[in-house]
């Protein structure tokens, strides 16, 4: 081995490269917070090669970026290796911020080091634009948002805001182009940059060694410092000598990597447990309310401040001014004695990370008390968790994974309810849970098509009830009467036999719904059904009213014939006034939804939209199977990001 | 020297025109973004039926067409919403009709969050930082405290009118959907 290092030392001189590292000179012995650059340095590469690795099976547009995302998630090893993406790029922004800290709090940036100072001050932003970059790649509902808001406020800022939003958005409006562009800076132009300035940053580091004030020595004179290594240091500063003269390596390094190893550690113990969130694919149409991430959370408090045309004022020039004022903070500490520069210092330090702290919990704090905030947070983790549910089911369609909650009857349901049917229909259990009718003046739907709901209405106090026909014309009209008509003057053996007769015609007439979790629960049994069947055309004569298979009329009463099914729902909602349900003036204010079929567009739901509302109604739609466990709540303001 | 001079300003000049080769489309390439995407065409839509809209309660509908993304068309989506306030018709006989439904687009023009309805107060909220807006579109301040009202301007009036359906006879709002700018105090139609 030896010899084949000499060997490549004669023909690289690798040996001498390596010098200035090799052997390095700590004159004030190793510290344990000098780890901190290293430990960024560190990150920065477990950055490096996560992110290559996972560009093997990403791919930016709207149409693949959510599905490659969700193919890496399949795969333990990708779901970790995002994991860490993810928490390393936190990890890698606070302890930028405390690598600053611990500069400033060192003066470690006096002369001759400003450019050490002032590259390391302009890679914290760089180094931040560089995570929010990566957010939206997973074209997730959050991630998305962010970069529309964030386009919006480059926008609204003055002169070049728009044209360079438009460069990043790609156009008008989010789309394939963001992606790709937010791609080419996240993984092109910002690590370049980056890697640049990173370099020049570790060089300075080289050639000026550590400051006086991290060695030790006296503060107020910086005339010895012209010359920069470290022989000239030792001498000018007899003192540097007194501790032993411990090289860097190992014995920094040790610390380092100690160091190192517990931020890591905690970076993938958290990966492993949690991994990278990945909320719903991005849709405009699925409600939202975005927030920035925590680090941008001050900005976004700071902003509720500033409105209208002065926006600018809180997106661009505070925090301008801020770093600029940490540019030029060498030139204002020269001026100080150092004892006025140790208080000036730490105020700054105080008064920076208070403002920072306050904004950022008034911000969180604002939104812990916002109960439609917290409730729009709940909803669309529960959207993800939907997504990713139809998503592990099968593969995904060409258009991508928007067309998951697009087509699924238990995500679009309620939103068509709400906005279609709740202006008179509600849509509770027995708990009081779900859509409550603004005016409830129709039946409540839960259960539509259930024995449950059936029997219902065959029962003479409830049918007349706000929860059936209590709020509509057929109050008064011949159903309720004839059920009432039933019960009339029969001793109670009779009625209870008479509960027992209804309860299998509403059992007979629920089959003929074909609910699928009721044929999953085993409610077809058939002798009951025959039952059913026999009593309802024969003694208790509904079909004098109803038309039922090839039994009684139409037009005087809704067809039972299929009653609750897929296609009865589709056609009673499409035109009630159809001679199958209510014709002519017996329909009361319930309007046709799709009658036109000449003109589709005319409709007031599209026949897409027709038949997700009534899978909704019919409870038809995927569920997974009850293996997995339920997923530990999260809390919605800290996940909320 | 003089050769000298020329030379550095030879190699200059040639190390200048190979960069220009890649620089002046590299460009260009860049700003393409800047260019006015696909034709927008039949902006005008019919978007409700007259009777259908209750009094003094916004309705929302989608506007729906094809969307072009880059490379892709997607033929049938939801481009945005827009709210349909119909007043209750103080007008007498013979005033025009057209003056019973505004519309407005649901695009917050703060920062262009979806623009809801708070059934409560019965008048507009955006969520995404509290903008709130009467039922005419302005701007309403909370009463309580110091919050100011994030918005810039009024929600964006849409141009709106009634038509007779001429095979059906019934009456349908009409909407020229437009897209404007957020963030300013004016409205600026989107380039
Ligand atoms: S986007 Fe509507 S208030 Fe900010």
């Amino acid at each position: 081995m030896q010899s084949f290092l000499n060997w490549l030392d004669a023909r690289t001189d690798y040996r001498q490269l390596l010098a200035p590292i090799r052997n390095r000179v700590l004159p004030a012995g190793p510290r344990w917070a000098y780890s901190t650059a290293s430990c960024l340095l560190w990150l920065f590469i477990i950055q490096l090669v996560t992110g290559l690795l996972l560009m093997l099976s990403y791919s930016p547009s709207t149409t693949t970026a959510w599905a490659s995302v969700h193919f890496i998630e399949q795969s333990a090893a990708g779901h970790f290796l995002r994991g860490v993406h993810h928490f390393a790029s936190h990890a890698l922004i606070i302890l930028c911020g405390v690598h600053v800290v611990r500069v400033l709090l060192a003066r470690a940036f006096q002369a001759p080091r400003e450019l050490l100072w002032v590259t390391g001050l302009l890679l914290f932003p760089l180094m931040l634009l560089w995570a929010i970059s990566g957010n939206p790649l997973s074209g997730g509902l959050k991630g998305v948002s962010q970069i529309e808001v964030e386009g919006h406020i480059i926008g609204s800022t003055p002169w070049v805001g728009p044209i360079i939003q438009r460069i990043l958005i790609g156009g008008e409006e989010v789309g394939h182009l963001t992606l790709t562009h937010l791609y080419f800076l996240h993984v092109g132009l910002l690590p370049l940059l980056v890697i640049g300035l990173l370099l020049f940053h570790i060089g300075q580091v080289y050639r000026h060694g550590l400051s006086v004030a991290e060695l030790g020595g006296p503060h107020d004179d910086v005339s010895h410092w012209s010359a920069p290594n470290l022989t000239n240091l030792a001498a000018a500063h007899p003192l540097a000598m007194m501790p032993p003269r411990l090289k860097y390596f190992p014995h920094q390094t040790v610390r380092n990597m100690t160091v190192l190893t517990v931020v890591f550690g905690i970076v993938a113990a958290i990966a492993w447990q949690h991994g990278a969130p990945l909320d719903a694919p991005a849709d405009p149409t699925l409600p939202h309310t975005p927030r920035p991430e925590w680090y941008f959370r001050s900005l976004f408090e700071l902003r509720r401040y500033f409105t209208g045309d002065w926006e600018f004022v809180a997106t661009i020039i505070i925090p301008a001014a801020v770093l600029g004022f940490f540019v030029l903070f060498p030139m204002l500490d020269r001026k100080c004695s150092p004892r006025v520069s140790a208080v000036l210092r730490v105020l700054v330090v105080l008064c920076g990370v208070g403002t920072w702290g306050g904004l950022t919990g008034m911000s969180y704090l604002r939104d812990w008390k916002d109960a439609e905030y917290i409730a729009s947070s709940v909803e669309v983790d529960a959207l993800s968790a939907r997504a990713r549910e139809l998503a592990d089911r099968s593969l995904l369609p060409p258009e991508g994974a928007i067309t998951l909650l697009r087509d699924d009857p238990k995500t679009q349901g309620p939103l068509l309810f709400a906005r279609h049917c709740a202006s008179c229909h509600s849509h509770v259990d027995a708990s009081g849970r779900g859509l409550v009718a603004s005016e409830p003046s129709a039946p409540n739907l839960h259960g539509f098509g259930t024995a449950e709901w059936i029997s219902g209405t065959l029962d003479p106090q409830r049918i007349a009830s706000a929860h059936y026909f209590g709020k509509t014309k057929f109050a008064e009209g011949d159903m309720v009467s004839k059920v009432k008509e039933l019960f009339d003057g029969i001793e109670e053996v009779e009625a209870v036999k008479m509960r027992d007769d209804l309860k299998l015609v509403a059992q007979a007439l629920s089959t003929e719904a074909a609910l699928p979790r009721a044929a999953a629960a085993g409610h077809d049994a058939q002798a009951p059904i025959v039952a059913g069947r026999e009593l309802l055309s024969g003694r208790l004569s509904c079909t004098d009213c109803h038309r039922f298979h090839d039994k009684g009329e139409l037009g005087s009463a809704p067809d039972l014939t299929g009653y609750g099914s897929r296609e009865w729902l589709l056609g009673m909602i499409g035109n009630p006034q159809h001679e199958r349900f209510y014709s002519g003036d017996r329909n009361d204010r319930m309007p046709a939804f799709a009658e036109d079929t000449e003109h589709p567009e005319r409709n007031l739901l599209s026949r897409r939209e027709l038949n997700l509302l009534v899978d909704w109604l019919r409870s038809d739609w995927y569920e997974p199977p009850m293996t997995s466990v339920p997923a530990k709540p999260r809390n919605p303001i800290l996940a909320g990001n | 020297m003089r050769r000298r001079t020329l030379l550095k300003w030879v190699s200059g000049c040639l190390g200048a025109l190979c960069a220009s080769v890649v620089g002046i489309p590299g460009v260009s390439f860049v700003l393409q973004a800047l260019r006015k995407s696909g034709s927008d065409v039949d902006r005008v839509r019919r978007v409700a039926r007259l009777k259908d809209l209750p009094i003094g309660k916004p309705v929302a509908v989608p506007i729906v067409g094809a969307r072009e993304d880059a490379w892709t068309v997607h033929p049938d989506e939801v481009l945005g919403r827009v709210w349909l306030v119909k007043r209750p018709s103080d007008a007498k006989d013979g005033a025009e009709p057209t003056a019973q439904v505004a519309a407005f687009s649901a695009t917050c023009p703060h920062l262009g969050c979806a623009v809801q309805h708070d059934a409560k107060e019965n008048r507009f909220l955006c969520p995404c930082h509290r903008a709130i807006f009467g039922l005419d579109g302005e701007r309403v301040v909370a009463k309580k405290g110091s919050q100011k009202n994030p918005s810039p301007r009024a929600m964006d009036l849409l141009d709106c009118r009634l038509v007779t359906d001429k095979t059906t006879q019934e009456v349908w709002v009409e909407v020229t959907f437009q897209k404007f700018e957020q963030g300013l105090t004016k409205k600026v139609l989107k380039a």
